[in-house]
């Protein structure tokens, strides 16, 4: 919640309760106080940090260029700045703290929202829509729709990419450390119990020589 | 809402022409609330379920029609459409409570990349996180500098975010006819002062739940295409999109709004309306001549965009020697912030011989409370569940046996059966809690739950079978997670013979045919019964279409999984062979909602089993069961799936959710998933759902049911284990600490 890499895109906590310590000593709050200058991050008028670069990155195995800002994240990217969008890598709290936007870079799971996208260059990324090869699913996107472990579905591919990441890297993984690979993910539906059966049936899926 | 179904051509008449009426009572729900309304239905025979073991597809587990789409990312939501020259638009919030606000856009107006910056609302601002301000960018990023850009110039205005600064003798005035509403009263508190006299035993305490958060996964917001030839296209994530179409039209200034929702990330009642951002986008979209995405930030999404109101109860409760509950009476508060909070009132479910309560609203500077699953029930259900249990240990009666004495038979029956679950018979400490010097300490606890979840005649579905064997279901309706498109396919399915796949299911768009809005749940028992009705249509119409082509009659012919058989000609066709004979035009039948198919009333019983730590003060639900009725399951996949739901948002509910405000600068200060705790992964204990079959009623709903419990098991059980009574939610462990610290101190 404190500044976010990418900028301040809120106040942060401390200049917010600052501004408003102001008001409950009596001071005055209202005059020049604005959204912005609360934040102590811009004068009266306002500055960005730079323009805009071209940049390459590699998405779902295909190499495309992308004009990003040094404060562009990689979820900003994906969701706005490519087209088509890649628009199954979720944005919901935009700060780390909910798992939504999960995908693989070099095969290991990251919050898209917490990564630059300049920091993104010559690195592999796959996101929920490179995760299936061709019509076949991943063992994981295959369990998933057999233990009815989605419902609304908006939680579906952070919970997915975490937990084919933990079985790729890990297939032996227990009950326990699948818990722990999607324990950064939020569903508000409630699919919990069917996301654990899921995960359990998608690893013995692998194991008995599924589809990968 | 209309009060008359017109008659199908293919149904029985009464003698003199016109079908024979019947009245029949319906539930009604506007905004989350349900209330009983009369209306007239045909009187005629129409489509059965029939029996359940003949059933292929309903009643049993099936795969969503559209998880492949949501596992692979290409599940479309309101937040991912993205339109030719689409700008994002980003509000500004007040951050004071009570503020006289003056907003100057000049600055943000300077900003590259910024098209447009206006005022949203100015002057006197009641909340923290009303928006005040909007900017419209090409970029997000740049939508974030205007934002930052604007400045805002406040006064702060005296405020009170709490009920005592509310109900303080010098309070700021939160409401013109007074800053508590009257209270309601409800029975005669005379009679219940001498109905205490005849109790043998009697507890009072005072019972408080915080104000929880809907926390939808997608937030509000929509995405509004350009107007032209007095029509416009509207994205939306909602949960009423045939009233939300109305409510475009006004800011749009047209005659026509298409609204589509084909996927939603949540709503659990706070998405009723279009919304302060419903409007703002479709005001820009219609000057700007640009479509506008607008979809509120996470913080704006816990500020502006409706909570569950909190409450306290001050309840006293008495009961016989064996347990009959004699007395009650009870004083409760709602706190819904500007709005008048809900609360099912007590004693709730329980049959009590005398009671009388009374109830009122506390206002307060803070966004008014919107329907949250099952609107004021979790609510009551804390205050009487825990009363219940304190009583029960007070005069030392079974905890499973009190409540069974006090509810119908389909209660006492499913407790016997969650008591089983849970293992109640051979867990060693039911009377008292566990008082020994045991380090970790487990307990057990129980809470019921009703709803009515009945259907009305609001949707129509169209089935058309095409000459090419091709099967399509259509109506308006959005599927809020529960599985809506999944059922609209299997149900047709069913009744014509197909496997599910043989059947596409085209929902989430007002153009596809009237449906209800999902609120109280009444979607699946106002929605199927109209989708059967129309595959019953379908299903008639081919079969006498076919008759004529075979010179047969169509009671003659069968429609099976195996096609077609003609009984006279003794010739079989395949489902293809049959449809080829059809015009070009295929069959297209309309259903509407059939009274004989739905039914109302649903009962739950829910059991936890906690283990607390009395070092730490930790606590861990180990296991929930749930036994729930429903009429008939259309998925019991899908039906398991909603009563885990509703069992972990009250396991979250009891165990972190709260709104933190603070009280001397009234600012919210957990509006973010970091400081605002869900329960995930490592808090998901053993669950149990079973399903009541021996329920054999048509379709209810019954997801808000499984939400109304839970929380009040876990603080029963917690009690169980330890001997701690935490009548405050949430149940945390500071709260667990100091109440075993002053057990010891006795
Ligand atoms: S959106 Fe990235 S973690 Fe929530
Ligand atoms: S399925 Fe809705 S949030 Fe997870």
């Amino acid at each position: 919640m404190e500044n976010k890499s990418h900028g301040g895109v809120d106040l942060s906590r401390r200049g917010f309760l600052k501004s408003a310590g102001g008001l409950a000593a009596g001071g005055a709050l209202g005059q020049g106080a604005t959204a912005a200058a609360s934040a102590g991050l811009l004068g009266d008028g306002v500055e960005r940090a730079s323009g805009e670069v071209e940049i390459e990155l590699t998405l779902n195995g295909t190499k495309r260029k992308v004009k990003v800002e040094p404060r562009t994240t990689l979820l900003s990217v994906l969701r706005h700045r490519v087209e088509p969008a890649l628009t199954g890598t979720k944005e919901v709290c935009d700060m780390g703290s909910c798992g939504a936007c999960t995908v693989h870079v070099d095969s290991k799971p990251a919050y898209a929202c917490l990564l630059l996208a300049i920091d993104c260059q010559g690195k592999a990324i796959t996101t929920i829509e490179g995760l299936a090869q061709g019509d076949t699913l991943h063992p994981v996107q295959q369990a998933f729709c057999e233990h009815d472990a989605l419902m609304c579905g908006f939680c579906t591919p952070g919970f997915v990419m975490a937990l084919s990441a933990c079985l790729d890297a890990k297939p032996n993984a227990t009950l326990d450390e699948l818990k722990e690979a999607c324990a950064g993910n939020v569903c508000r539906c409630g699919t919990y119990p069917h996301v654990f059966q899921a995960a359990v049936a998608a690893q013995r899926a692998k194991q008995a020589g599924g589809a990968r | 809402m209309s009060s008359k179904l017109p008659a199908s051509p293919l149904e029985p008449r009464a003698q003199d022409g016109a079908p024979k009426k019947k009245k029949i009572l319906v539930p009604k729900v506007e905004n989350g609330h349900e209330t009983m309304v009369e209306i007239e239905v045909d009187d005629v025979a129409g489509p059965e379920w029939g029996p359940r073991e003949k059933l292929r597809l309903l009643n049993h587990e099936f795969v969503r029609v559209d998880a492949v789409d949501k596992v692979t990312g290409r599940a479309r939501y309101t937040h991912d459409v993205r339109l030719a020259g689409m700008l994002y638009a980003k509000f500004v919030a007040c951050p004071l409570p009570h503020a006289e606000v003056r907003v100057d856009l000049s600055a943000a107006k300077q900003v590259p990349g910024v098209v447009e910056a206006r005022v949203v609302r100015d002057g006197e601002i009641r909340f923290v996180g009303q928006p005040v301000a909007v900017v419209a960018a090409k970029t997000r990023e740049a939508a974030e500098d205007g934002a930052r850009a604007i400045k805002l110039d406040l006064k702060p205005l005296p405020f009170a975010v709490t009920r005592e600064q509310s109900l303080a003798a010098n309070a700021p005035e939160v409401n013109r006819r007074g800053n508590a509403s009257k209270p309601d009263e409800r029975g005669d508190a005379a009679e219940v002062t001498a109905a205490f006299a005849r109790c043998a035993a009697a507890i009072e305490a005072t019972y408080s739940v915080p104000v929880q958060h809907h926390a939808c996964l997608e937030t509000h917001g929509a995405v509004v295409d350009v107007p032209s030839n007095d029509a416009a296209t509207v994205y939306h994530s909602t949960q009423a999109t045939f009233a939300s179409a109305g409510e475009f039209k006004g800011p749009l200034k047209v005659s026509d709004v298409e609204v589509i929702n084909e996927h939603m990330g949540g709503g659990f009642g706070s998405k009723f309306e279009a919304g302060v951002e419903g409007r703002v986008a479709s005001e820009l979209a219609r000057d700007l001549k640009v479509p506008i995405h607008l979809m509120l930030s996470r913080k704006d999404e816990f500020l502006a965009a409706g909570n569950r109101s909190g409450c306290t109860a001050t309840v006293k409760l008495g009961g016989t020697q064996d347990g009959k509950l004699v007395a009650l009476s009870a004083s409760v508060d709602r706190f819904g912030g500007l709005g008048g909070g809900s609360h099912a009132g007590l004693p709730y479910i329980y049959s009590v011989e005398t009671s009388h309560r009374s109830m009122r609203s506390v206002y307060t500077h803070l966004d008014g409370n919107r329907a949250m699953r099952a609107p004021g029930h979790p609510q009551a259900s804390f205050a009487m569940e825990s009363a219940l249990d304190e009583l029960a240990y007070a005069l030392g009666v079974d905890l499973v046996e009190i409540r069974k004495r006090n509810v119908g038979d389909v209660h006492a029956k499913q407790l016997e059966r969650a008591a089983r679950e849970i293992g109640w018979a051979e867990h060693p400490h039911k009377s008292k809690p566990d008082l020994s010097d045991a380090v970790v300490k487990v307990g057990i606890g129980f809470g019921l739950s009703q709803w009515g979840g009945g259907g009305h005649p609001e949707c129509r579905v169209t089935v058309d079978i095409a000459p090419d064997g091709g099967v399509r279901a259509t109506v308006g309706s959005q599927d809020l997670g529960t599985g809506v498109r999944t059922y609209v396919a299997a149900i047709v399915a069913e009744e014509l013979g197909l496997p599910l796949g043989g059947v596409t299911a085209r929902i989430g768009r007002t153009s596809y045919g009237p449906a209800n809005a999902s609120g109280g749940s009444v979607t699946t028992a106002s929605l199927a019964p109209a989708v059967k009705h129309a595959a019953f249509n379908a299903k008639r119409s081919l079969l006498e279409a076919l008759a004529k082509t075979l010179a047969s009659a169509p009671d003659e012919l069968v429609l099976d999984t195996q096609g077609v058989y003609d009984a006279r000609s003794k010739r079989r066709l395949s489902w293809k062979d049959a449809c080829a004979t059809l015009p070009p035009a295929g069959i297209s039948a309309v259903g509407e909602w059939q009274a004989n198919l739905a039914s109302n009333g649903v009962h739950g019983a829910q059991a936890a089993k906690v283990r607390v730590d009395t070092r730490t003060g930790e606590i861990q639900v180990v296991k929930m069961v749930c036994v729930q009725d429903c009429g008939l399951p259309l998925n019991r996949t899908g039906v398991r799936s909603q009563i885990f739901g509703g069992m972990i948002q009250a396991l979250s509910y009891a165990l972190f959710e709260e709104r933190v405000i603070e009280p001397d600068l009234g600012l919210a200060l957990n509006a973010n998933f970091e400081d605002y705790k869900l329960a995930a992964s490592r808090e998901i204990p053993e669950m149990v759902a079973i399903l009541d079959d021996d329920d054999t009623r048509g379709v209810i709903g019954m997801a808000e049911a499984t939400i109304v419990p839970g929380h009040s098991a876990i603080a029963n059980a917690i009690h169980n284990a330890c001997g701690v009574r935490l009548r405050s939610m949430p149940l945390t462990c500071d709260k667990l600490l100091l109440g075993l610290a002053a057990l010891k101190k006795g």
